[in-house]
Formats: structure tokens, sequence, C-alpha cells
């Protein structure tokens, strides 16, 4: 932690280094990946993938859910090792793929900036840039400030980052978080041709505003000798900066090509597998008919005019990407946000929530997106199972705990959990036997209306099957639902219809056979939701 | 066991897609928890305990004093006060809060229960209840800062601490008050019913309550759920806020009764009696008492079993004629292995360690 400043990267040196800095030929290639495969028990994730990433280009890697980009990174990150035969070329360090580690891939000149760009919002600039590499320090161990803030002066400028080191990171605009993040990854390499920066989905919860003054960055960088791999779904952006595109599909390389020559449209073709088909989808499907829930010009945070309807005993799925507001429509029917403007409906009254009591007098359950904001982890599965009917416990001034025991080993047997006991404690049961018991509390209130935020997250196959053949039976019953997930494939089969949302807006909707999980991925990655002028929409109104 | 598990959270590589890689060969995590472990856990603070007042009444050198009846009382009536408080720093525990105030709050209403009879020669009936609702407004103040506006309770508490200390210096000039109070205040806190103290008698109404409130009613369970977890409480339905705040008064309200059962043992209000160090007391009581009975939650039985662990081997150390010290290193030695142990098998309950 301690490593001075005047100690200037002190690894990553090799043989070509050594010898007095590469060649030209060296310079060919930043990154080289060969013949890389990669099998998870059950899945083919990676299937003999070969690509080469040019120096000082901004290369973009394609794919849908499933397509093994995210694969693809953790192998050069170190975190996955790939299987025996593959090999990987950074420059002039090379190894086979199943011997890679983070050591290598620091070693390599491989630098990550994940999504959660891991920086600190309650210290400053110029503190955040020397965690991890370590603070400039004096003879008793003490920090030099003048220095690092010197130090912190000079990665700013030379990445062109326009903030003042003293500044918190909470203080500063979306984008600017971003560079610094870039920045520190970046800080300790002597030259910008010496290593290789991997960017997975930066823009993800950035305003268009804030993607512009980034992507011109990259650009900056770029032209400076910085090689980019940038890992993305929308697809505009990568006909904007993209140098050159790879595709990934199903494990494979689908194709690698100049991002001068490609459109959005061709694009999706290649993610999704099969030509476009333009014809209109956006039908209201549901108008004048009797709805269990009717969403009309909902306003608040990402959304921005949503409406739609849904049928009693329908599964309703919402395809979207991260930052479309797929979260944010349910949290807001949920009650836990206040729409700005707009109205809800349920069986033709409209309802205001003010808070998820009431929300839940009304018939509505939610599954969170995150386990952890649903499970009672140190209480046991009976607790967790009855956690939203307590009072159905409570009479004559006492909790009848064999009424609740019943009742949790009769919802342990029909939801197929897997326990030794209801007492059991609830971090003890393995994460799909949680999600499945998290999705019984809610059934167990036969709710009108349940809204489901991803409700197979990190769980197993089988149970995937499990939950939503329980809420196949609760829909059976007459539960409407919605569900959210970033699965299109599961979302696909598991749905009556599906609408796509875009920029806080519905775009599309598909219905019965049209609901084809290639078709979703299509829409989902074209569907713009009119990202042009968001300002003058807001400001017709 | 209430702190979060922070730090954690580091940068994981790429979120979501991927099937994550123990797909289809997943691990059924139930095959760590062992039943015999967690009995083993549950009952060794009752069989420690045991083996304490058993070793303490065999030895020669202790068995005459300790094993007799004066001593079982004494040890009883001593450690009410500290009982009480425990109950009182225990219901904010369940919900994830810490109030740290509960010694000074006791302190601040045996001088409103003692002072309400000596100078404003009120009957003692409206003095104690005076003195509950003092302490309960204490812990409307504390609550409403927690809650309300989300300052950290362990701060906020620590702040109402030194005003309550100051208050009462200021207030009784650090004088004791001496007359005045209710004689049948005093014959309560010395008298004995069924070869037992009536304040002990006190103690086991006060506890048995608690322990009804927090184990069967919706109200206790939804304490706990805060304590496990506030947002999914929150998305299941509950008023977070509310019962936080509502958790600081009841500890207030105990507090109060704290209060009114120092000057019954007392026989006088003292500005020294009801301080930081009897609040230290409560919180280890209530964290020791959560290692046993129902390892990992903070409960009621477990609660006065600990205190009453920690009084017995102290007088019990204290008849032997080991010096003061020894019984101070004790106390604290016991709490901090209690939680370490627990926090190691735990951690292997989870399936973590």
């Amino acid at each position: 932690m301690s490593r001075s400043m005047e100690d200037p990267s002190a690894r990553g040196v090799d043989d070509g280094s050594a010898a007095g800095g590469p060649g030209p030929a060296d310079h060919a290639v930043a990154l080289r990946i060969t013949n890389l495969s990669k099998t998870f028990p059950g899945t083919q994730a990676l299937d003999d993938v070969s690509l080469s990433v040019s120096p000082g280009t901004i290369h973009c890697l394609l794919g849908g859910n499933g397509s093994g980009k995210s694969t693809l990174i953790k192998i050069l990150a170190g975190v996955y090792r790939a299987d025996p035969g593959g090999r990987i070329r950074v420059r002039f360090h090379e190894i086979d793929a199943d011997k890679t580690s983070p050591e290598w891939a620091r070693g390599a000149g491989l630098h990550f900036v994940h999504q959660d760009l891991a920086i600190f919002t309650t210290m400053s600039v110029a503190e955040n840039l020397a965690l991890g590499r370590g603070f400039p320090t004096g003879p008793t161990g003490n920090i030099q400030w003048r220095a690092l803030r010197r130090h912190a002066r000079t990665v700013l400028d030379r990445f062109d980052v326009h903030v003042s080191p003293g500044r918190l990171v909470a203080d500063l605009r979306p984008a600017d978080r971003t560079m610094v993040a870039i920045a520190r990854a970046l800080q300790d390499q002597a030259d910008a041709s010496e290593g290789l920066l991997v960017l997975d989905e930066p823009t993800v919860s950035l305003p268009a505003v804030e993607v512009d003054i980034l992507f011109e960055a990259l650009r900056r960088y770029a032209e400076a000798g910085q090689t980019i791999v940038l890992v993305t779904h929308r697809l505009e952006e990568v006909t904007r900066i993209a140098d050159r595109v790879t595709v990934l599909r199903d494990g494979r390389v689908v194709t690698t090509l100049d991002a001068g020559e490609v459109t959005k449209d061709r694009l999706v073709e290649l993610i999704v597998g099969r030509a476009l088909d333009h014809a209109s989808s956006t039908t209201s499907a549901t108008e004048g008919e009797d709805l269990a829930l009717e969403v009309s010009d909902l306003w608040g945070g990402p959304l921005r005019g949503v409406s739609f309807g849904l049928r009693r005993g329908e599964v309703l799925g919402i395809a979207g990407l991260v930052g479309s507001g797929r979260t944010s429509l349910l949290t807001t029917i949920f009650g836990l946000q206040r729409p700005t403007s707009g109205s809800i409906s349920l069986d033709g009254r409209a309802v205001r929530f003010h808070n998820v009591d009431d929300a839940m007098d009304a018939g509505l359950g939610f599954v969170p997106e995150d386990r952890s904001e649903s499970a009672f982890l140190n209480m046991s599965l009976r607790e967790n199972l009855s956690a939203a009917q307590v009072p159905k416990y409570w009479s004559g001034l006492r909790l009848h705990w064999r009424d609740e025991v019943a009742d949790a080993r009769r919802s342990i047997t029909d939801f197929s959990i897997k326990a030794i006991s209801e007492r059991q404690p609830f971090a003890t049961l393995s994460g799909g036997n949680q999600q499945k018991a998290i999705v019984a509390r809610w059934l167990r209130r036969r709710p009108k209306l349940l809204l489901l935020d991803e409700p197979t997250q990190g769980v197993d196959v089988a149970a995937r099957a499990e939950i939503y053949r329980l809420v196949r039976d609760a829909v059976a019953a007459g539960t409407s639902v919605i569900v959210v997930t970033a699965d299109l494939e599961e979302l696909a089969r598991v749905s009556d219809r599906v609408v796509v949302l875009a920029n806080g807006r519905i775009t599309h909707e598909l219905e019965g056979p049209n609901i084809d999980p290639s078709r979703v991925t299509e829409l989902v990655l074209s569907a713009t939701g009119d990202p042009t002028n968001p300002d003058m929409e807001v400001s017709q109104r | 066991m209430s702190a979060d598990d922070t730090g954690t959270a580091t940068a994981t590589v790429a979120p979501e897609e991927e099937p994550p890689p123990e797909a289809g060969a997943t691990r059924d995590r139930a095959g760590t928890h062992s039943p015999v472990l967690f009995n083993v856990e549950r009952f060794a603070l009752p069989a420690l305990l045991v083996i304490v007042l058993v070793i303490f009444s065999l030895l020669p050198s202790t068995g005459n004093i300790f094993a007799s009846a004066a001593n079982f009382q004494e040890v009883g009536f001593n450690y009410v006060y500290i009982g009480i408080l425990t109950l009182a720093s225990l219901i904010p525990l369940v919900c994830g809060e810490f109030d740290f105030s509960v010694g000074s709050n006791a302190g601040f209403t045996q001088i409103v229960v003692a002072t309400a009879m000596a100078r404003f020669h009120v009957p003692l009936g409206f003095a104690i209840v005076l003195a509950i609702a003092f302490g309960a407004a204490v812990g409307l103040m504390n609550g409403n800062t927690v809650a309300r506006i989300g300052v950290n309770s362990l701060i906020v508490t620590l702040g109402t601490s030194g005003i309550l200390l100051g208050v009462v210096e200021w207030y009784t000039g650090s004088q004791s008050i001496n007359n005045g109070i209710s004689s049948s205040l005093i014959d309560f806190g010395s008298q004995n019913s069924l070869g037992v103290p009536d304040v002990v008698w006190l103690l086991v109404g006060v506890a048995l309550v608690t322990y009804y409130v927090l184990e069967h009613t919706p109200y206790g369970r939804y304490l706990t759920s805060v304590g496990s977890n506030a947002r999914a409480a929150r998305l299941v339905g509950l008023r977070v806020d509310r019962l936080k705040l509502s958790a600081f008064v009841l500890a207030g309200a105990l507090a109060g009764v704290a209060g009114v059962l120092l000057v019954a043992k007392n026989g006088s209000a003292s500005p020294e009696a009801g301080n930081v160090t009897d609040t230290l007391s409560a919180l280890a009581g209530a964290y020791l008492g959560a290692t046993s009975i129902r390892p990992g939650r903070f409960n009621v039985l477990g609660a006065m079993l600990a205190t009453y662990f920690i009084g017995f081997s102290v007088a019990g150390l204290a008849i032997a004629g080991v010096a003061s010290w020894i019984s101070q290193v004790f106390s604290g030695a016991a709490l901090f292995l209690a939680v370490v142990v627990s926090t190691v098998l735990g951690r292997r309950r989870a399936g973590t360690g």
C-alpha cells in the first residue's frame, strides 16, 4: 500500500520492454485471442472464439444475453480460466488461455472498468486515484498531500478530466466519475499504446449528454494510441464510436467488421441471427377490455409516459435494457416511488398508493430484483414465508405459532422448497430455495397482481423452471403477473404478451406467436424510445 | 450480530447474463446445517450458569456462604436493576439499533421520581407514571432523531446520555435526595415474597411482558424483521421508521422503570447512580444473551440468563476473595469469548465459514 510515487509501476516489466522496447511488429496487434473455448456444466459459453484488436482502436464487443461476451471478459480478467487449447496474446505477453490469472492480466497491461465503477464517492478524486495504487508517504508513513494532489493533477490533465483533485467524487457529474475510474485504471501506463482498456457497459446509467462527453474522451484516448475494448448493448453507440465491431452469438464469433460499413439494423440482424422483420408490431391489444391493471401516461424518474393494460390472469413480460425504466415501472406501481403524473387503475378503479401497505391491501405483491432486499437471512424459513401476512396468525392476544408452522410446512411442500424443517435459518438455504420461498411469501397471499423483477437471477436451471411453474399455477387461479427479466429467452417463454420498454416509454408490443426470443431481442436492441431529443418531449408537456 | 456485512461488495467482473458457473450442479447447502451443533450452542449459557452455581456451592472456600438463601437473595436483588436495563437496551437491538442512553436515562428518571415525591409531594403512583413518561419522552427524542432524520443511533444516544448526565448534575447540585421518599416504595425495595425479593418479582414480570411482546405479537415479529433486513421489511409493508421510533420509546419507558427501581433499592436518589457503566453492563447482557437460547438473535431469556450468569460468577469470585479487578476481567472476557464463538458458529451456520 505504501509504494511511493517515485517508484512508478514497478510491475509488468516483461521480456519485451527489458529488451529496449517492443519492435513495430509487436504493435500490429494489441489483443489476439485464438481458439478460445469455455465450458460450464451444461453449457458451452464460448466455442472456438478467435478475434484480434488493433492498437489505438475502439473495438466493440456485441451480443445478446448468453452470447458469451461476459465470459470472455472474465477470462481476460483472470476470473475464469478457459478450456485448454486456446491462446491469448496481449501485445507481447502470450499465454495459454487455461492459465490466465488476475496477476497475469495486470502484468500484461489489461485494465478493466466495470459498470459498477468501484469508486469511493465520499472520498476526493485524488484519494480515489491513489487507492489501489498507493499513497505517496513521508518518513513517518504520513500521506504527502501535496505530492498526492500534484500526481492527481498530472493524471487528470493527461486524461483531460476537468475536475479539481480535491473535489468529492459524489459531487462530480456521472461522465466525470466514469472518466476518473478510467484515469485510475490507466494512470500507471507510461504510454497510451502500452496497455488495453476494457470498458464493460460504461454508459448504462448515463444520460445521453453524459454519454457524449464520455465518448469524446474515449475518442481522444484512442487517437493518442490507447486500445479500447467496449462492451455495450446500445447499438446506436456502436455506430457512433467504434472502429471495429465483433458480434458474438451463442458463444461463437459471428463476424468482425468495420464499424463504418455497418448500420444499426444490420447489427441487430447479426446479434439475433436472422433478417429483420419491419412489420409494425405496435398494437393496442387491450383497449376497451376489462383489465386487472391499467397504467396510463405514467411519468416519474426514468418513466416518460408509460401506458399499458394487463388482463386478468395474464403474464405480461417487460423487455428493456438496464436504464430503460423497467425496475422503476414496477416500483412505481407498487407504491415505492410516487409518479409525477399519470394514473394507475386496478380493476377499473384509479388507485394512488402512499406506501407499500396500501399496495398490499389492494392485492399487490412485489419480488425485487436483488434477493438482499427480500430475504431475512437470520430469521427462520417459517418467518420468511409468513413475513407478508403476520397479522393472519394474531388472534386472542397471541400469535398462533402452530397455524404458522402448519402453513409453513404446507408451503414447503406446495412450493417444493428443499429444507430440513421450517425452523431452518434462511441463510442456510440455497439461493434457488430462498427465491422460491420469497415468491411463495407473496403467492400465499393470493395476490391480484404480482410484480416480479428478475425472479430467477442467480438461480439454477431446475429452480427457475419451478419458480415459473409456481407463477403459472397462481395465474391459473386468477393472479395477473408482470415480469421483468434481462433473459429475453426466458421472458418470451413465460409471457403471454411482451412489451418493449426503451428510454422510459413503451415502443412495441408482441403477443402470442409473435413472441419469439430473437424478435424480442431485436426490438429491445433497435428500440430507442426516441432518445434523439428527449428534452423536446418534456417541454411539450 | 446487528452490524451489516459491509466490505463484501467489491467489484466483480461483469454483471447479469452468463449462466452461473455452478448452474446444474448446485450444492444444497442445507447439508451443512447441523442440528447438534445448534443445540449445543443454544444451551451452552444455561449449562455454564448451572456449572458456576454448582462449583461455587461445592468449593470448600465458598460453599457455605455461596449456597445460602441469603446469598441468592442478595445476588437476585443486586442484578434486578441491570436486568431491567438489559431488557430496555434489548428492544432497540432487536430492530437493529443501539440505545446507549438507557443507563443515564435511568439515572435521570430516578431523580424525576424522587423529586416528584420529595419536592412536589406527588403521590407515589403518579410519581412512578411521571418517571416512566419522562423516560419514554427521552426515548421519543432518540427515536425521532434516529428514525425520522436518519442519524446513526449510537451517536444520537451517546449524545443524549451526555445531556442527561449533565442535567442530573445541574438539577441536583450533586446532592442526593434522601428525604421525602415514599416509604412504601422503600419497603417494596427491601421486602421478600415467597422468599424472593419483591424487586426480583418485578423483573420476572417485566421480562415476561417483554418476552410476550417480542415473541408472541406481530409487533415483536416486525421489530425482528426490521432488525434482520430493514429494506426487505419495507417491501413487505412494514413502517420501518415508526417501528424504530416505538422501540426507542419502549426502551425509554423501561429505563424509567429502572429509575424507579433504583430509588426503591437504594432508598434514595443519588446523582451518581445510573450511568454509562450500567449501559455497558446492559448491552453486554443483551449481546451475551444473543449467543444462546435463540443463537444469533437478541432474546429475553438469553439476556436474563446472561445477566445472572455474570451476577453469580462475580458474587462467587468475590466470596472466594479474589481481587475485584478479576470480576471485571471475568465479565469482559465472558462477553468477548461468547460473541467470538457465536460469530464463528453463526458463520458456519450460514454456510459461509
